[in-house]
């Protein structure tokens, strides 16, 4: 299967090569110049080299590769000589277009490998390694001449140079700039180094950090330590030190509002029912695995139709979220009238029968996907990240910012500019009340509770973009979850709201210094602290009654 | 606690001075100030939000206050701050309260309700080795007499009829011994007959306990009515007799106005 | 209550002790097989058995009769369980895998000496008190916190479902001195006599049944005195027994740390009887297991927890077996059906069922 796959990519690529080819049949390529240089006098070779040195088409390592590699043959015919190509399967290429070319037995018997000259090699060398720089991708002119600055080669700092020159991406050219300076950091004269080191503290060189000790290392035991040099290292790494400071910072800070905007979606259906209903549904976290899965399931569904190669396919992920919603919203009006109804202003209880729901619903992940984690890809679109200045943010998790402000926004329109919304604030103020003044309660009721269920489900299919699927993903949510609704006070959305991110923020920005588990004991103990002070939560009902 | 005893210098036995409770810039109590006699039955009135629960709520610790003092007159002469002291030590101190919806030991037997209303033994240990003397004993049959229920007595609590649990409340506070006794809309839920008898209970006790009593029952109030609060707003409005504060124009028109309209 | 009823109650205890005491006496003296036959394994396993009654009831104490629904009971009988595993570790001595003094996991993990507070475990009465205030310790410090900031009812039980999860990531962690994820385990003697052996057996699950009336008299004793009526009182009306004068935060406080002194006490006995101890015993679930024990059994009742979770665990081990998939389907069902139909637990039933057919006035707590 695979061999199928990769020999139809392969023939792909043939087919595009040759387009390519094709489409730029009077101008010389790379596979020009290689056929030239098969053919050319030693003394024309130093100029085929210098115009192999004009491409930066990561075709020629490959080429040269299996030309190292015996894999070039020539055939000479009445006409002119043809250079080929055969690959690890014996088919023959024409190195000069791509074609396959068809020969017998017979004819491959005049084949003539073609060796390159040990001078040639070396030559090629040089060329091979510059070559990234000349990439038409700027992503991977900056790889390359990140590569270049840490070699700390003498003889790459003429190309980087050169490139710089004519450089017109500005972030490639900073990627540059800081590669040529690491590498004149050990092959510039006194005032290169010290204007390097000055150099790499403007540019914030993360990269250069290490260098930079190792100099001011060297100088210190040199006895060296209150010249300039040195004096500019220890100021430069200071700089760097700080800046890492601050990347770390706002990584922390960034992971606390993903960490956060979770731990809110999850937890805002929670603190709906709760405040409601006084219902503690402790099978919340596997209405959230029901999200994991129907996104898996309409992941499927795509792969089915269009293939994962699709471009339909990453649009899976935009059907899953209502999706998601509305398979946990059914199942939630099920859930409701069938248990929870019995069981209104009996938290106690109705923690105990949602438990049991939330075994059953667990052993019925189990039963239907197996016990292992099921497999959610990340449409195209949503790999990669955003970067500012060394921090980046990706963007599944930025997804998940946007859908905690979607999620509440939406849920303060349903609550504020809604019919139901107000029956449901009318009903949480007071149910007799509102049940006397004609609301439907009982409707109201299931209406709330399977919004609650959609939601949990919104996260989980938020979730299954960052995390693994499977019949206990929301177990590892449940815990934080409740406490966010104790610290936010009960049935208060804009409590929930803050604690969520309260606690999403204390956890990972104690992450970097305790680990993870520590990190959340901490958090825990900081929570029993917080209560002693407010026990209320941040926003407690001003209930003057005293029987509650 | 035990300091010697000094002068009384005071006819009160509660002051509550310039206290301010807001919830929220909401002022449920606002800069109230209020005495109460030794011995008094107070009754206290006022519209729906006039600050009448935030006031018992302060008055038996389960509030604090923002600012004013609330002070208790011992009859040993010493004053004790009630703002900083928790619920169960301003009830030892000798203030009950009742609270609008019975409030009672539904699994328990009556008698039991009233052996644990009992002001003794009210520590771990006193309650691990307590053990039931005739005195007690006396006591609790002697209340048992007062509120009525003396055929009931080994039933359990929960299966009272509202009136009775109204009374079994009161008669927990009784047992308790206590100095001021609040209660809180004693007629709620009762049947003319039970309504009257509740208000002859709680003129007889008038004189040996001090009774503060908040209720909305007109026809009751008029039963038991000496000096009359009205409060509004969170501060007292009025304060005078039954008839006095009745015809008042200004009470007629927060309070008593509404209600007789409603009432029509 | 009438003599009548403690007549019932003695005869109900009565029926289980010589139920209990059959067992050690078949074991010694009963046929090799057959329907009479106990073996040393089936012994252990109910002697396992007992350990979770016990631990029911001490939850019971709290849920059923202070109406605190606490969700870390499971932690107490694990760290009880801890306390007797150190004992146990270091009385392998030199006989564990790697033949050193530490216990194997600390060689594996590369310790170099014995931690300074597994030192006083060498000795077993040290142990035997650190199984009480182990977990009375942190039953006061937790519960002096959370009950002075007037937590209650439903918050209650997520906080100290939460301190469960907290402790048990703790204990799941290899630099906390208990062997992380593998915790204790290849046990080979305690006070000197061999954990294998049929003599041991028996005693252990003597011992069981003997903890398990001592839990029995001290719920009935309390609940004789006005402390354990203050406890109902607690239960039914708790703003009523603060302002009647009493600290309630102090009787639910004392509560708590006797219930959990008894979890430790049931834990330690678990751990030579099933031979291990690991992190997973201390996981939030299984503090709801027990809640559903006592509920199944029937709450605020004196035998019924003990009851509930002898009758649990034997469906779970017989569920387990016959239907591996649909067991937990199995057992989720059931507590859904028991909180909504069986508020009382097997014992309301029972009492229903007499009350149906005898047609008498009056409901008989067993």
């Amino acid at each position: 299967m695979y061999r199928n796959g990769f020999s139809l990519l392969f023939f792909g690529l043939t087919f595009l090569a040759t387009i390519v080819l094709y489409g730029n049949s009077d101008e010389r390529g790379p596979r020009d110049v290689f056929v030239d240089l098969i053919l050319a006098d030693k003394s024309e070779q130093s100029a085929l080299i210098e115009e192999m040195n004009e491409f930066g088409d990561p075709i020629i390592a490959k080429i040269y590769e299996d030309w190292r590699r015996g894999k070039i043959f020539s055939l000479e015919t009445e006409a002119s000589k043809e250079i080929i190509y055969i690959d690890e399967r014996n088919n023959c290429y024409s190195l000069l277009t791509g074609e396959v070319l068809e020969y017998s037995e017979e004819t491959r018997e005049n084949f003539n490998k073609e060796r390159i000259a040990r001078a040639l090699r070396k030559q090629f060398k040089g060329l091979i390694d510059t070559l990234g720089l000349k990439s038409i991708n700027a992503k991977t002119r900056i790889k390359s001449a990140i590569k270049l600055g840490r070699s700390q080669k003498a003889e790459y700092i003429e190309p980087l140079e050169k490139r710089l020159a004519i450089e017109e991406n500005a972030k490639v050219k900073a990627a540059i700039d800081e590669a040529l300076a690491i590498n004149l950091l050990k092959n510039g004269n006194e005032t290169q180094r010290l204007e390097s080191v000055n150099r790499l503290a403007e540019l914030k060189s993360i990269a250069a950090k290490d260098f930079i000790e190792k100099i001011l290392a060297r100088e210190i035991d040199a006895g060296k330590s209150n010249e300039p040099l040195a004096l500019a290292c220890s100021a430069s790494i200071l700089t760097i030190e700080s800046h890492i400071r601050v990347i770390e910072f706002f990584g922390s800070f960034f992971r606390g509002l993903s960490t956060g905007s979770v731990l809110l979606i999850v937890s805002f259906g929670l603190a709906i029912t709760f405040g409601l209903m006084g219902v503690i549904n402790m099978a919340h976290g596997e209405f959230v695995a029901i999200g994991g899965y129907t996104t898996f399931l309409v992941q499927n569904v795509f792969i089915s139709i269009w293939g994962i190669d699709h471009p339909m396919f990453g649009w899976y992920f935009l059907v899953a979220f209502p999706v998601s919603f509305i398979v946990a919203a059914l199942i939630g009006i099920v859930v409701e009238k069938g248990v929870i109804r019995f069981l209104y202003r009996r938290p106690l209880e109705s923690l105990l029968c949602t438990w049991g729901l939330s075994m059953m619903m667990q052993q019925g992940f189990r039963l239907i996907f197996g016990a292992a984690n099921v497999q959610v890809n990340n449409p195209s679109w949503l790999m990669g990240s955003l970067n500012f200045g060394g921090f980046s943010m990706s963007f599944t998790r930025l997804l998940i910012v946007a859908l905690a402000i979607l999620v509440v926004f939406l849920t303060w329109a349903l609550l504020q500019k809604t019919n139901l919304g107000l029956h449901i604030r009318a009903v949480m103020q007071n149910r007799n009340m509102a049940s006397s003044l004609g609301i439907p309660v009982s409707k109201v009721n299931s209406m709330t509770f399977s919004l609650g269920c959609g939601l949990a489900a919104l996260g989980g299919a938020a979730l299954s973009q960052i995390g693994n699927v499977g019949p206990s993903m929301g177990q590892a949510y449940i815990v934080d979850s409740f406490m966010v609704v104790v610290i936010g006070s009960v049935g208060n959305l804009i409590g929930a709201g803050l604690s969520a991110m309260g606690i999403g923020m204390v956890d990972q920005l104690l992450q970097p210094y305790l680990g993870p588990v520590m990190g959340k004991i901490t958090v825990f103990f900081i929570i029993i602290l917080f209560l002693q002070w407010k026990p209320g939560g941040i926003f407690p009902t001003k209930s003057r009654s005293l029987d509650d | 606690m035990n300091k010697p005893p000094v002068f009384r210098d005071t006819p009160f036995i509660l002051s509550v001075e310039g206290v301010t409770k807001s919830f929220d810039g909401f002022k449920a109590i606002n800069d109230l100030n209020f005495y109460l006699e030794e011995g008094e039955l107070r009754t206290v009135i006022g519209p729906n939000g006039a600050g009448k629960s935030t006031f018992m709520d302060i008055l038996t610790g389960k509030t604090n206050p923002d600012v004013g003092t609330v002070t208790f007159h011992r009859p040993d002469g010493h004053d004790v701050d009630l703002i900083k002291l928790k619920e169960y030590q301003i009830n030892r101190l000798g203030i009950g309260r009742k609270f609008q919806t019975p409030s009672i030991y539904a699994s328990h037997t009556v008698y039991d309700n009233l052996l644990l209303s009992l002001n003794r033994a009210r520590g771990i240990l006193g309650t691990l080795f307590y053990k039931l003397n005739s005195e007690d004993e006396d006591k609790i049959n002697e209340v048992l007499k007062i509120i009525n229920l003396t055929t009931s007595k080994s039933r359990p609590a929960g299966l009272l009829s509202h009136g009775q649990m109204q009374w079994l409340e009161i008669g927990m506070l009784l047992a308790q011994e206590l100095k001021i006794l609040l209660i809180d809309e004693p007629a709620a839920g009762m049947s003319d007959e039970e309504t009257v008898k509740t208000g002859e209970l709680l003129l007889s006790l008038e004189g040996k306990h001090t009774l503060i009593v908040i209720e909305h029952d007109m026809e009751f109030i008029r039963q038991i009515a000496r000096r009359v609060t009205v409060l509004h707003q969170g501060s007292v409005l009025k304060e005078g007799s039954f008839e006095n504060v009745k015809a008042d124009p200004e009470v007629i028109e927060v309070y008593l106005g509404r209600q007789t309209r409603a009432e029509i | 209550m009438t003599n009548k009823n403690i007549f019932k109650e003695l005869g109900a205890s009565g029926v289980i002790l010589a139920f209990l005491m059959l067992l050690p006496i078949l074991n010694m003296v009963g046929p090799d097989s057959g329907l009479f036959s106990v073996s040393a394994f089936q012994l252990s396993l109910w002697g396992k058995y007992l350990t979770f009654a016990v631990l029911a009831m001490s939850l019971n104490l709290l849920w059923g009769y202070t109406g605190l629904l606490c969700l870390c009971q499971s932690l107490f009988f694990a760290l009880g369980g801890y306390m007797m595993g150190m004992y146990l570790m270091l009385m392998i001595g030199e006989r564990g895998a790697y033949k050193s003094v530490l216990p194997d996991f600390m060689v594996f993990l590369g310790y170099q000496d014995l931690p300074i507070h597994w030192a006083p475990f060498y000795n077993f009465w040290f142990t035997s008190a650190a199984i009480l205030w182990v977990p009375g310790v942190v039953a006061l410090i937790f519960g002096y916190l959370a009950f002075r900031s007037r937590i209650r009812g439903v918050y209650f039980s997520i906080l100290t479902q939460a301190l469960t999860y907290a402790s048990c990531l703790l204990f799941y962690r290899n630099d906390f001195t208990f062997g992380g994820n593998n915790g204790f385990t290849d046990f080979k003697d305690i006070l000197g006599m061999d954990l294998n052996s049929i003599e041991t057996v028996r005693i252990l699950f003597i011992s069981s049944v003997v903890l398990l009336f001592l839990t029995y008299f001290i719920t009935s004793f309390l609940l004789k005195t006005k402390l354990g009526k203050i406890q109902q009182a607690i239960r039914d009306s708790e703003n009523r027994v603060l302002f009647s004068g009493y600290s309630t935060a102090n009787f639910k406080l004392g509560i708590f740390v006797l219930s959990a002194m008894i979890a430790g006490a049931a834990g330690a006995l678990y751990v030579p009887q099933v031979g291990g101890i690991n992190p997973s015993l201390m996981e939030a679930a299984k503090s709801l297991e027990v809640v559903v024990w006592v509920a199944v059994g029937g709450r605020g009742t004196k035998w019924g927890p003990a009851i509930g979770a002898i009758f649990v665990n034997l469906l779970k081990s017989y569920t387990t077996q016959a239907f591996p998939d649909y067991w937990l389907i199995f057992m989720g069902g059931l507590f859904v059906f028991v909180v909504l139909f069986m508020p009382q637990g097997l014992i309301g039933v029972y009492n229903q069922l007499k009350e149906k057919f005898l047609k008498k006035e009056g409901t008989v707590s067993v």
